[in-house]
Order: C-alpha cells, then structure tokens, then sequence
C-alpha cells in the first residue's frame, strides 16, 4: 500500500519538471507537432498514472527470495563495478577484469584463494583472447605488454 | 518453383553458407550486446565475394539464428539478447528458476521452428496478396496497433495494471532521450554529447535485467542455496506439449500478422503474443511464474515475424526494420533491385532464400536441441561461481557496443536500477518494451497528424482499421473499470507470491 503511494506521488513530483521542460521544448499545434508534444503527453500519462496509484494502491508486496540481506557482499560488488569503469582503461581489460573477479570470488562469493585466483586469471584470459583475436573487439590492453599486432 | 528454389538452396556452398549463418546468428543471439543488426552489418563486406542467392542465404541464416540465440540467455540468466527476447525472460527464467530450464529452451527451439516454417510457407504463398494488405496500414494504423501493444505492455505482469503502465510510460520517456529525429532539439540530455544519440537499449537491457538481477542476487543470496534449482527434465512434458500447443499456433498467426506490417518488429510480436495467450489462458494467473504458454507462443511470434517481414522486402523492396533494411543493402550490392519485378527477374533469388529458410529452419532446430543439454548443464554450475562470471560478461557486452567506458558505466547505474526495482517490486519488461515501441509511436503520431490537416484526433476514428484497433486498446484500458462498475468478478490482482515455489 505505502509502497504503491510513495511510487505514486514520487511519479507525479517527476512528471511535474519534465511536463515543464517539454512544454519548454515547444508543443508546436496538433496540426505540425513540436519537439516537446510527445513528451509532454508522456509526462501526463507519468502524472495520471501516479495519481492513479496513490488514490488505489495495491496490496503489499513482499519480494520473493532469500531470508538475510547481504549488504556487505553487495558494497563490495558495487565497489568492483566502479572500480572496473575507472580502471578499465588506464589499466586494460585483462587486469582489471581478472582483479574484479578475484575480488568478486573471493570475497562476494567466498570462494578460496586459490579457486579465485585460478578462475579469475583463467575467466579474464579467456575473455579477452576470444573477444579481442577471434572476434576483433578492440579491448584495451592497458599496462599488459603484448606484442604488437595483438 | 519452389522445387527449383531448394535445388539452389541445396547446394553444398550455400548449405555451407546456411550452417555458418546459424551458427554465427546463434552465438551472436547469445552474448549480449552484440545484436542481429551489428552482426549483419559486420558480415555485409564479406558477402560482397559471394554470389548474390548465398550471401542472402547467409545473411538470412544470421538473423534467424540470432533469434534463437537471444531466447537461450533470457531463459538461463534473465538477460534478453535482444528485444524480441525481452518477453521470454518473463516466464522462462521463472522457469529455469524451478529447474525446467529444459523444457524451457526446447519449447522456445520448438515454437520457433514452427513459427519460422508456418511463416516461410505464408511468405510463399501469400506475399503478393499480403503485401497489398500491408500497404493499407498507414501512420495511423501503424500508431493504433503500437498503442494497443503499448497498452497489452502494461498488463504483461498482472500484479497491477498500473504500476505496468507507469513503468512502460517511463519506459516511453526514456525514449524520448536525445535528440529529436524531426525537429533536432535535444531533448533531457542535459548538455551532454553521450545521450544525443539516446539511451541505447543494450545497456539499458543489460543494466536493468542481467545486473539488476545479479546484484539482487548477491544481496538476497541464501547461505547455501542456490538460485536455480537443479534441471529436473530435460525436455517438455505430455502437459507442456499440451499447454503449449494453441500458443504456437495462435503465435504464428500474430507473428506473421505483425511481421508484414512496416515497423513489424519482432518483438512487437512476442509482446502481443505473450498478452494474448495470458488473455486466453485458463489460469493466467501462472503467467509470470513459470507459465510456458508465456514462452512458447512470444518465441514462435518472434520467428513467425521474422519470416514475415522478409514478404514486403522481396514484393515491394520495403524492409521493415533495420536488419532487413540492411539485407535490402545486400541485395543492392548484388545488383539485385528489390521490388514487384524481384521475382520475375530473380526468381533463382526469391526461391533461393525461401528454401534457405526452410533449410535454415530445420538446421537451427537440429543444432539446439542438443544444446539444450550443455545449456542446462551450466546451469548446474553453482550460482557462486557463476555470479561474477556474468558480470564479467555483461560489461564486457556492454563495453563491446561502442568501446565505451560510458555505456558500461550507465549499464552499470541501470543495474542499480534494476536491483531497486526487482526489491520493490517493479517489473523492468514494460518499461524496456515501451522504450524500443516508443519511438515510432511518436513518430508515427506524428506523421498522422500532420497528415489529419484540420481533421486532427478524428483521423485516427474515421479510418477503420486504425479505429478498431484504438478502440480495442481503449476497451483493454478500461476493462477493469467496467468490470468494477458493473460488478464482474470483483478479484483485485493477486499479491505476489514467492518465487521459489513449486511449478
């Protein structure tokens, strides 16, 4: 129920701003519409709907699975995530890749040293020799010093 | 004529050409990020060697082949390999989820045989007819039909119409992302050179289905369990055959309907199919639990599109989407110029590719069932181990699109996304299929009106295909307010209940 409300008014206080901002996009007539007509139809439909939603809201959902939350397993996988975007390049595919594994085995999954770093050595090289030689994706190599023509 | 057809079509070169084309369509159809479209036109350059019936061949076999691909990842991990499988992970990985993740990928590889031959067999004996009836669908037909999806899009959960609908709207706002194909207004991407070009779909799908769910997974993850239970049969049962049956068949129908019209997307034609069969079902109330009329019916639409949308390319030179606007380039390559003449003046051409798909067909049925083993036996690789394989593998797809750190990074926000939303409950399906539809729904809405002059909405009333077609929509709009008016049933939409339960 507040679930439904709270998505509700959150969908209305959207549609509100971005209603705006198509409508500064230029509506333009039905006759030649502009930029902003569709748009703003679309923020009617957000608002209407949340509206909806708020005045009849749905029983409580309880989402399916799993008894305990895992928040740090879920930091830490987040934490690879933004590492591999910033490092992806400075550092290469193969690097970064293997490390986000080794990370994500040994300590998300809590795998042991060496299954990870196995896996995460083997999954990285696997990787970047099929997509980047078989079918010619121009993976970063970084700091890996490959011969040329790789 | 035909006859003829498949003795080009059999010769061993383009045999060769058929095999390599499903093959190569399969894998493409698997991994993410890498769609029919991009594969195609990488492959184009090769064919120009070629002659021109094996490079169609080729070509046709790629596309097909991706059509198969992109269902076997939606059914084992959740994640589409394209829109046209956006619908199967509903009911598929539910499915894969109670360990029928074998039934599954043989009722998805079963359906799309079927759906591909019924719609080559229309295609041959049809197309000038259907190509006529086609060109009657003008922008306001083509407007009408994609808002009856759009609304079909909304129901497609059923734990509350309007949370669907509110996250297909979403879903048409973020289409609306970049800049404006008409007028060149940038529109919401707040100054940036990245979002001119939109939200691409392949980070969105990637980030909202694969990452939401991995990242879902990780924080909800039972200490010992896993979260697939352990493949139970291999193949379909008596009563999955059973069920499945009229699906197929009605799947064909829709699909090949959809996939003639201009803008015949397949997936267009799974959504409808998966709406139609959850409006037909006996218990619709298994849909989105595992239900494998859900998988059965969109898989053969999908295929069944496929093949239709190959009528007003060899009739009239129209292709209807982008893949078969670059088999359209193919032909021009070959010096063959698509259009009623095609099949007087090339009919080694029109024949040689209907029997390729026939060929290409049976081939990819052959090749995927015994895949189905191996498939189901990854799955059997306990989730911890494949965990951060996938995500490997997603940002890896994700990177692959456009050598973007960028798209891997808005994948990975989209993933964000999508965890949130599989925690509160909010189904990402509707909002993607809007997204892919929403585009030529203003487009279309727009040409209509233009077209209207003075008469504006009335247009899209006074013309009868367009007008049915929005009053349906309308109808499935309202039906649970009437049904609440009159007093029908009175059943408010079930909670959901967990996942994990037994078929």
């Amino acid at each position: 129920m507040l679930l439904d409300r709270v998505l509700g008014l959150g969908a209305v206080l959207l549609a509100v701003p971005l209603g705006l901002a198509s409508w500064g996009f230029g509506l333009g007539s039905p006759r030649s519409p502009g930029p902003g007509f569709w748009p703003f139809l679309v923020t009617l439909s957000i608002a209407a709907l949340g509206a909806a939603l708020v005045l009849r809201p749905d029983r409580a959902f309880r989402a399916p699975g799993g008894t305990g939350s895992r928040w740090g397993s879920l930091g830490i996988a987040l934490a690879t995530l933004g590492f591999f975007v910033l490092a992806l390049e400075p550092l290469g595919y193969p690097v970064t890749t293997g490390l986000l594994l080794l990370v994500q085995f040994r300590w998300v999954e809590g795998r042991p040293w060496r299954t990870s770093l196995l896996a995460a050595v083997l999954a990285a090289a696997v990787s970047f020799v099929l997509f980047r030689l078989v079918l010619h994706v121009p993976l970063p190599t970084g700091v890996l010093p490959l011969p040329r023509g790789w | 004529m035909l006859l003829h057809g498949f003795a080009v079509a059999l010769t061993p070169g383009n045999l060769l050409y058929v095999f390599l084309g499903t093959i190569i369509g399969t894998v493409i159809g698997v991994l993410p990020g890498l769609g029919p479209t991009a594969s195609i036109a990488l492959m184009l350059p090769v064919t120009i060697g070629m002659d021109m019936v094996s490079a169609l061949i080729f070509l046709a076999g790629i596309y097909y082949g991706a059509m198969y691909g992109g269902s076997t990842t939606s059914i084992l991990v959740n994640i589409p390999g394209e829109a046209a499988s956006v619908v199967t992970c509903i009911d598929g990985y539910q499915m894969a989820r109670q360990g029928r993740a074998g039934p599954a990928l043989g009722m998805s590889a079963f359906g799309s045989f079927v759906g591909g031959t019924l719609g080559v067999v229309a295609v041959m004996l049809i197309s000038p007819l259907l190509a006529e009836a086609a060109l009657k669908f003008g922008p306001p037909e083509m407007f009408a039909l994609l808002f009856f999806a759009f609304t079909c899009v909304g129901g497609l959960t059923g734990k509350s119409r309007a949370r669907g609908l509110l996250m297909a709207s979403l879903g048409l706002l973020l289409g609306t992302v970049g800049t404006d194909a008409i007028h060149g207004v940038d529109r919401f991407t707040f100054g940036t050179l990245y979002l001119q070009d939109g939200i691409a779909l392949v980070p969105l799908a990637l980030g909202l289905f694969g990452m939401g769910e991995i990242l879902y997974n990780i924080e909800r993850r039972e200490e010992s369990g896993s979260v697939l239970q352990t493949p139970k049969d291999l193949l379909p049962t008596r009563q999955d055959w059973k069920d499945s049956w009229w699906p197929i068949v009605r799947g064909s129908g829709v699909g090949f309907g959809i996939g003639i019209l201009p803008g015949g997307m397949p997936a267009v034609a799974s959504l409808l199919s998966y709406a139609v069969e959850r409006r037909l079902a006996k218990q619709p109330e298994r849909f989105g639990k595992g239900a494998i009329q859900g998988v059965a019916g969109p898989e053969t639409a999908n295929n069944a599109a496929t093949a239709g949308g190959f009528v007003p390319l060899l009739t009239l030179g129209i292709p209807t989407n982008s893949v078969l606007a670059l088999m359209l380039a193919a032909l021009m390559l070959h010096g063959v110029t698509p259009g009623p003449l095609l099949l007087f003046k090339w009919p080694d051409v029109f024949w040689g590719v209907i029997a390729s798909m026939y060929i290409g067909n049976v081939m990819l049925l052959i090749l995927n069932l015994p895949l189905i083993g191996l498939f189901v036996q990854i799955l059997k690789v306990p989730y911890a181990v494949l965990s951060p394989l996938i995500i490997m593998f997603v940002l890896l797809g994700a990177y692959a699109l456009n050598n973007s750190v960028t798209d891997v990074f808005a994948t990975i926000l989209f993933g964000i996304a999508g965890y949130l939303m599989k925690r509160y409950g909010l189904e990402p399906a509707p909002l993607v299929l809007a997204y892919v539809i929403g585009p030529m729904l203003e487009n279309n809405l727009s040409k209509s009106l233009i077209l209207a002059r003075s008469a504006g909405l009335s247009l899209f009333f006074s013309r009868p295909i367009s007008g049915t077609l929005l009053g349906l929509a309308l109808l499935v709009l309202a039906y649970p307010l009437i049904r609440r008016c009159l007093g029908w049933g009175g059943n408010r939409p079930k909670a959901a209940t967990p996942v994990s339960g037994a078929p």
